[in-house]
């Protein structure tokens, strides 16, 4: 009886992780891309990483206490030999499948100087962040980020700032 | 000599030379034996087997590890990279508009 109650309790935890987990459909773009980075980090391999995460490097220690409380990491990027090899309805798809009920759009920069489009959505829980999504459009790149799971995006902002990317100094509030 | 007395030199009885024994014993011990397996020899070929495969499990797992490891960083890199980006854009349209007003 216990084991059976475990059992669909498992299931109910493994299916809200699915549910928070973006099932992009990017076929069409993988055609057209000339290479492309894909990253699919569950649960246990997030846990695994973890382990393996130096406590001696500070980006290390910052990136394994992000990643401890994660049930998974999905990244996927394409890159285009032109610019115009994917057009704004492509990225409209993409937005599209993010349903407005579950995600919530908190930050939209569109640049037509650079011809970049960032967007972040958050998955809100009653905790706080239950999950992010980014999707960024670059003339020759396009990149689509899920992460499920506790999100600190300060800190992942930060991480974003090391790792030989320029920091950016953002204001924090003060409490 | 008749042939009666030509059998009886040729099949008469001799003694064998005293080197005849030695050669006979040393080819006896001289051959190889077929022993049976000693017990404890299927033991260590058991627990060299274990420790192989211990050893290699402990190196995929090594290699796994490494492997999301290395992805994770690059993950975080890539998804903080873009996030990062989204803040300046952000902060640089609110300098303007304080700027501005």
């Amino acid at each position: 009886m216990k084991t059976a109650g475990f059992l669909v309790a498992f299931s109910m935890f493994a299916g809200l992780a699915a549910a928070q987990q973006v099932k992009w459909n990017y076929d069409k773009l993988a055609a057209r891309a000339s290479d492309s980075v894909d990253i699919d980090l569950d649960g246990s391999l997030l846990r695994l990483a973890a382990k393996f995460l130096s406590n001696d490097d500070p980006d290390q220690a910052k990136a394994r206490k992000m990643v401890e409380g994660l049930k998974g990491i999905y990244v996927k990027t394409f890159e285009f030999k032109n610019p115009g090899e994917y057009s704004p309805a492509d990225v409209d798809a993409l937005r599209a499948q993010l349903r407005p009920g579950d995600w919530q759009r908190i930050v939209g920069v569109h640049s037509k100087e650079e011809g970049e489009d960032v967007d972040v959505y958050i998955k809100s829980e009653a905790k706080g962040i239950g999950g992010l999504a980014i999707i960024a459009a670059e003339p020759k790149e396009l990149t689509l980020v899920n992460i499920v799971g506790p999100i600190d995006l300060d800190s992942l902002s930060e991480l974003g700032g090391h790792f030989n990317i320029p920091e950016l100094d953002v204001e924090k509030k003060k409490k | 000599m008749n042939l009666e007395d030509e059998l009886r030199s040729a099949l008469r009885r001799k003694e064998p030379s005293p080197e005849f024994t030695e050669r006979v014993l040393a080819r006896a011990y001289g051959a190889p034996v077929r022993r049976a397996p000693r017990p404890w020899a299927r033991w260590v070929a058991a627990m060299a087997a274990s420790v192989l495969l211990a050893a290699g499990a402990i190196g995929y797992r090594e290699y796994r590890g490494e492997r999301a490891r290395s992805q994770v960083l690059l993950a975080l890199r890539i998804a903080g990279g873009k996030l990062n980006k989204a803040q300046k854009k952000v902060q640089m349209l609110n300098a303007a508009h304080r700027s501005n007003s």
